[in-house]
C-alpha cells in the first residue's frame, strides 16, 4: 500500500502533506507532555518495531503470506498519537532507505496508514473492547478487528486518491499523467486484496500480539497510566460505550437506504428547473400535486438560483458508480463521515486540543 | 515489494530472507558511500537541496521527454559518482519495472482514447492513451527512484539524517531517526535469532496455523523486547546526562565545490521545470 | 573523618513484585575498587542502578558525599553535576550504545553537559586514541564486535572523568583478548582518586580487580571481606551460587565432584 513516486499528481501530494503535518505536530506535541524525557528512546525503539514488524511474512489461510503495517497492534499498546508518530517514522525509513514508498508521496502514505490507520484502529478498539477486563478474549478480538479495520480505512483512502488522478489530472490528449485508473477499477481493485489478505494479515499480528501481551505484560494494555506507554488522548468512559447502540442503528440505516428507489413517484418540491419542461416529470409533479398542473415556464427564482450550486453526487450516485443502489449506500456512508468528521472537530475545537485525561508520568 | 525469482518454504524462511536481505542491503549501501565519486564528495545537506527538486519536477513534469531527460541525467550522475549501474539495476530499476509495470499493464487497455492496435486472439484494445500513460507510470518512478537510491547509497546514513536538518526537520526527530535506524538492527537481529532458533526446532513444515502462531508469538515477544529496550535506553541516555534537551554537533562544511554543483543542479531542474511545465 | 562517597542504609526495593533489595547496609569510601559478588537476581545490578541515581529505594536511604541522593534534589544543575562525576557501564552494551556512530556516542555526555564544540571534538579524539579504537571512529555499534562495544562504552563514560566507576558485569560475553585489556583497565585504577564498583559473578577476576568484596544473596549483604578471604571461604561460595560442584575428572583420574571453579590456576 505504499504508494511510489510518480502514482499522484503534485497537488494531491501537496494537500495531503498539508494535512499529514498538523497531525504529525499535534501528536508530537502531545506525546512529549506525556512522555516528556522518555520520548526519544520510546519513540526510536516503537518505531523501530514498527518496521520490523512490516517485514514479516504472515503466514494467512490458503497458504498464502500477507504483510501487516503493525499500526493495530501500536495504536492499541501506546495510543494513537504515539503510535501515527512511530509508523510514520518507519514509514520515513522505509521509503529514504529501502524504496518502499515516495518521498513525494510521503504525506500521502503517512497520512493512509499511520495517521489515519491508527486513528481508525483507536477508535474500533476502544468501541469494541469497552470496558472489558485486561485478560478478555474480547480484547483480543476487539483488537484484531481494530487492526482489519484500519488497513482497510488505509486502502479505501489509498485507492480514492489513485482513483482521482485520472479524474483530474491528464494532458492535452486525455493521457492520465499519473496513476490511470478511474475509481471504479482503483477501488475494488485494492480492496479486494485488502479486504482478504492484508486485511487478514494484520488481524492476526494485532491479535496475536494483544494475546501475547495479555499473558506475558498485561500491564502494556492496562488503562492505568503508565510512563512506558503513550496514553490515548481522547476522552474515555462515557464516549463511545454509551454510544455504541446509535452507532450500530445509523449503521442499519445507512445499508437499508437503496429502499428510496423503490419507492414510486416523486418527493413533493425536490425538483430542479429543468423538471418544468420535461413532460413526464410535469406528469409527476401534477400526480403529486391533488392533480394541480405545474406552471408551464420555469419559475423565476428557481431557474435564477438553480445553477448557483452543482452538487459533486447529483441523485446520489456518484459519476463512476453504476449501480443505483450502491450510489446510495456510497452517499450515505460519505455524508455520515463528513457530519461525524465536523462534530468531532467541533470537538476537538472546543475542548482546546487539551487532553481530558492528563495522566502524569510516573517513574 | 516484490522479489524476483525466490524460493523459498514457508512464511518463516521467507521473513528470515527478508531480514537477511535488509541487513545485507544496509551494509552495501555503507561501501559505495566510501568510495571517492562526485556524489560522495558532496556536502550532504547540499545534495539534499540539489536532488529533491529533481525528484520533484520527475514526479510533476508533464512531458516524457523531460522525465526521460532527467533520467539520463541521473545515469551520468551515477557513472560519475562510481555506482554501478549492475548495482542500480538490481535495486531499483528490476523492481520499479516489475512493481509499476505489472500496475500499469492494464492501463494499455483501459485507458479510453485512439486506437493503436489490437491484440489479436482475444480483441483487446490498446490505445494510445493508455500506452503513454504507462511510459509516464514507469518513468517517473525509475527517474524518481533512481535519484533518491543514488543519494542514499553515496551518503553515509548518519550524515543522510543530519543532512535532513537543512529541510528544516526538527534536531529532535533526526535524533529519533538516528536511534530509530540504528535499533533496528538490533531488533532485526534479535527477529532473526528467535526465528532461527524456531526453524530449527521445526520437523519438516509447520501447517499454515502453527505459522500463523509462530509469527504472531514472535511479534509479541518482540514487542515486549522492544518496551524493556526502551526502558533500558532511556536509562542508560539518564545516565549520561539526558534530560530531554536534543544537541548535535555542527558536523558540515562547504566549500566552493559543493556551491559549484549545487548549482549545476539547480540549474538542470530549473530547465526541467520550464520545458516540463 | 572523611565523608564516605556512599553511605547506603537499610535499602529496600521491589520492582514487579520481586524484592530486588532487602534492608541492604554498605559504605563505600574513596579511592577503594570494591567488587560486588553475587550470582544473577541477587540485587547486584539493582544497586548499581541506585548508586547512579537512575532509580531510588522504597524504603531506607542512599547519600552521596554526605548529600541525600534523592529524586527530587536530582534534576537540573545538581543532576548535571552528579552525571558528570558518577558513570555507570551497563552490562548490554547495546543498550548504552544508541548513538549513530562511536564519535557521536563518545561525544554524547559532553553534548549533554553543554561543552563547547571544539573542546568536545579534541577531547574525543584524545579518548579515541585512548583507547585505542581511532579506527571505529565512523562505524555504527552494529558493526562492533562486543569486545569494541565494551571498549566504546568505557570511554564514553571516561571522557567526563568520572570520580566514580561503576561497572556491571564488564567481562561477561567478552573473548579472551578483550576480557584480559579490560582487566588491565581495572587493575590500573588501582591507587588512583577513582572510586570502582564492580558487579560481578566472576570470581576469578576479584584478586585482582578489587581490595574488597561484598557478597550478595538475595537482596541483602551475606559476607564482606577481602578477595583471599572471600575466596577460601568455601562454604560461602557454595551457597551464594558463586562455585558449583558439577562431576568432573582430573586428568586421567576418576569421575568425582567437589566444589571448584573454573578458572586460571595460579
Amino acid at each position: 500500500m505504499h504508494i511510489p513516486d510518480g502514482y499522484l499528481s503534485p497537488s494531491t501530494c501537496a494537500v495531503l502533506y498539508g494535512i499529514a503535518i498538523p497531525f504529525w505536530y499535534g501528536a508530537f506535541a502531545r506525546v512529549k507532555r506525556l512522555l516528556n524525557t522518555r520520548l526519544v528512546p520510546l519513540l526510536a525503539v516503537a518505531s523501530a518495531f514498527c518496521f520490523v514488524i512490516m517485514m514479516f511474512n504472515v503466514p494467512l489461510p490458503g497458504g498464502t503470506t500477507g504483510h501487516a503495517v503493525g499500526v493495530g497492534a501500536a495504536a492499541v499498546v501506546l495510543g494513537p498519537w504515539a503510535s501515527m508518530l512511530s509508523v510514520s517514522i518507519a514509514l520515513l525509513i522505509q521509503a529514504i532507505f529501502f524504496g518502499d514508498g515516495g518521498i513525494t508521496t510521503f504525506g500521502a502514505n503517512c497520512f493512509n496508514m499511520a495517521i489515519a490507520g491508527s486513528l481508525v484502529a483507536h477508535f474500533v478498539y476502544r468501541a469494541t473492547a469497552g470496558r472489558s477486563a485486561i485478560p478478555s478474549s474480547r480484547r483480543v478480538a476487539a483488537a484484531a478487528l481494530a487492526g482489519y479495520a484500519a488497513i482497510n480505512v488505509s486502502a479505501l483512502l489509498t485507492a480514492c486518491e489513485l482513483g482521482i488522478q485520472p479524474l483530474f489530472f491528464k494532458d492535452a490528449s486525455g493521457t492520465p499523467l499519473y496513476a490511470p485508473y478511474a475509481p471504479h477499477i482503483a477501488i475494488p481493485a485494492m480492496m479486494l486484496g485488502h479486504l482478504t489478505f492484508a486485511g487478514m494479515a494484520e488481524l492476526f499480528v494485532s491479535g496475536g500480539v494483544v494475546a501475547y501481551l495479555q499473558k506475558t505484560n498485561p500491564a502494556l494494555l492496562g488503562q492505568k497510566p503508565s510512563a512506558s506507554k503513550a496514553q490515548a488522548y481522547f476522552p474515555t468512559g462515557g464516549g463511545w460505550k454509551a454510544t455504541r447502540p446509535l452507532w450500530i442503528r445509523v449503521a442499519l440505516l445507512m445499508l437499508l437506504t437503496p429502499i428510496g428507489i423503490l419507492a414510486a413517484g416523486t418527493a413533493w418540491g425536490e425538483w430542479g428547473a429543468r423538471d418544468f419542461s420535461d413532460p413526464q416529470m410535469r406528469q409527476q409533479i401534477a400526480a403529486a400535486s391533488g392533480n394541480v398542473a405545474p406552471p408551464s415556464t420555469q419559475p423565476v427564482g428557481l431557474a435564477r438560483l438553480s445553477s448557483l450550486w452543482a452538487a459533486p453526487f447529483p441523485q446520489y450516485a456518484p459519476p463512476f458508480v453504476r449501480h443505483p443502489a450502491f450510489g446510495y449506500v456510497m452517499s450515505a456512508m460519505f455524508g455520515t463521515g463528513l457530519i461525524l468528521g465536523a462534530f468531532l472537530l467541533l470537538a476537538w475545537i472546543t475542548a482546546g486540543g487539551r487532553p481530558s485525561d492528563a495522566s502524569q508520568a510516573s517513574p | 515489494m516484490i522479489r524476483a525469482g525466490r524460493k523459498s518454504r514457508g512464511a518463516v524462511e521467507r521473513t528470515l530472507e527478508s531480514f537477511v536481505d535488509a541487513m545485507e542491503h544496509a551494509f552495501y549501501s555503507e561501501q559505495i558511500a566510501k568510495e571517492k565519486g562526485l556524489l560522495q564528495k558532496f556536502d550532504p545537506r547540499l545534495k539534499i537541496l540539489a536532488i529533491l527538486p529533481l525528484i520533484v519536477i520527475a514526479a510533476l513534469a508533464r512531458r516524457l521527454s523531460v522525465i526521460a531527460a532527467l533520467f539520463v541525467f541521473a545515469l551520468v550522475v551515477a557513472m560519475l559518482s562510481k555506482v554501478p549501474l549492475s548495482t542500480l539495476a538490481k535495486r531499483v530499476w528490476l523492481g520499479v519495472l516489475a512493481f509499476t509495470g505489472i500496475i500499469s499493464f492494464p492501463a494499455l487497455f483501459l485507458t479510453p482514447g485512439r486506437v493503436v492496435f489490437s491484440l489479436p486472439l482475444v480483441g483487446w484494445i490498446v490505445t494510445e492513451q493508455g500506452l503513454r500513460a504507462a511510459a509516464y507510470l514507469i518513468l517517473r518512478a525509475e527517474t524518481a527512484a533512481t535519484f533518491s537510491v543514488l543519494f542514499v547509497l553515496c551518503t553515509p546514513w548518519n550524515k543522510v539524517l543530519k543532512a535532513l536538518r537543512v529541510l528544516r526537520v526538527p534536531l529532535v526527530l533526526v535524533v529519533i531517526l538516528g536511534m530509530t535506524y540504528r535499533y533496528i538492527f538490533l531488533l532485526l537481529r534479535n527477529a532473526h535469532d528467535m526465528f532461527t532458533s524456531r526453524r530449527s526446532r521445526m520437523v519438516g513444515r509447520l501447517d499454515g496455523r502453527q505459522q500463523r502462531r509462530a509469527a504472531t508469538a514472535s511479534a509479541g515477544v518482540l514487542m515486549s523486547k522492544t518496551m524493556q529496550l526502551s526502558a533500558d535506553v532511556y536509562m542508560a541516555m539518564r545516565s549520561r546526562g539526558f534530560q530531554g534537551e536534543v544537541y548535535a554537533l555542527d558536523d558540515f562544511r562547504t566549500a566552493w565545490f559543493d556551491w559549484a554543483i549545487l548549482g549545476l543542479f539547480i540549474m538542470v531542474a530549473a530547465a526541467a521545470l520550464w520545458w516540463g511545465r | 573523618m572523611t565523608v564516605p562517597v556512599y553511605e547506603v542504609r537499610d535499602v529496600t526495593y521491589r520492582y514487579h513484585e520481586v524484592t530486588a533489595l532487602n534492608g541492604l547496609n554498605l559504605t563505600i569510601m574513596q579511592g577503594q575498587r570494591i567488587a560486588l559478588l553475587g550470582a544473577n537476581g541477587s540485587g547486584k545490578s539493582t544497586l548499581l542502578s541506585m548508586l547512579d541515581g537512575l532509580c531510588f529505594p522504597e524504603k531506607g536511604s542512599i547519600a552521596f558525599q554526605g548529600e541525600p541522593l534523592t529524586e527530587s534534589r536530582l534534576n537540573g544543575e545538581v543532576e548535571y553535576a552528579f552525571r558528570r562525576r558518577v558513570a555507570l557501564v551497563f552490562q548490554n552494551p547495546d543498550v548504552q550504545l544508541f548513538n549513530p556512530t562511536v564519535f557521536d556516542e563518545i561525544a554524547f555526555g559532553p553534548l549533554q553537559l553543554q561543552w563547547p564544540g571544539e573542546e568536545i571534538r579534541s577531547r574525543v579524539n584524545e579518548m579515541l586514541e585512548q583507547m585505542e579504537i581511532v579506527h571505529l571512529k565512523e562505524r555504527s555499534p552494529h558493526q562492533l564486535s562486543t569486545g569494541e562495544k565494551k571498549r566504546v562504552a568505557l570511554a564514553s563514560v571516561l571522557i567526563l572523568d568520572p570520580e566514580v566507576l561503576l561497572l556491571d558485569e564488564p567481562t561477561a560475553a567478552l573473548d579472551p583478548k578483550s576480557e584480559s585489556q579490560m582487566i588491565d583497565f581495572l587493575v590500573g585504577c588501582s591507587g588512583g582518586r577513582k572510586t570502582v564498583v564492580t558487579a560481578t559473578h566472576d570470581l576469578d577476576l576479584i584478586e585482582d580487580i578489587a581490595d574488597h568484596c561484598h557478597v550478595f544473596q538475595r537482596g541483602q549483604v551475606v559476607a564482606s571481606g577481602t578477595p583471599s578471604e572471600i575466596l577460601n571461604d568455601q562454604q560461602l561460595l557454595l551457597s551464594t551460587n558463586l562455585i558449583h560442584a558439577h562431576r568432573h575428572a582430573h586428568g586421567s583420574g576418576e569421575m568425582h565432584s567437589h566444589p571448584h571453579r573454573h578458572g586460571h590456576g595460579h
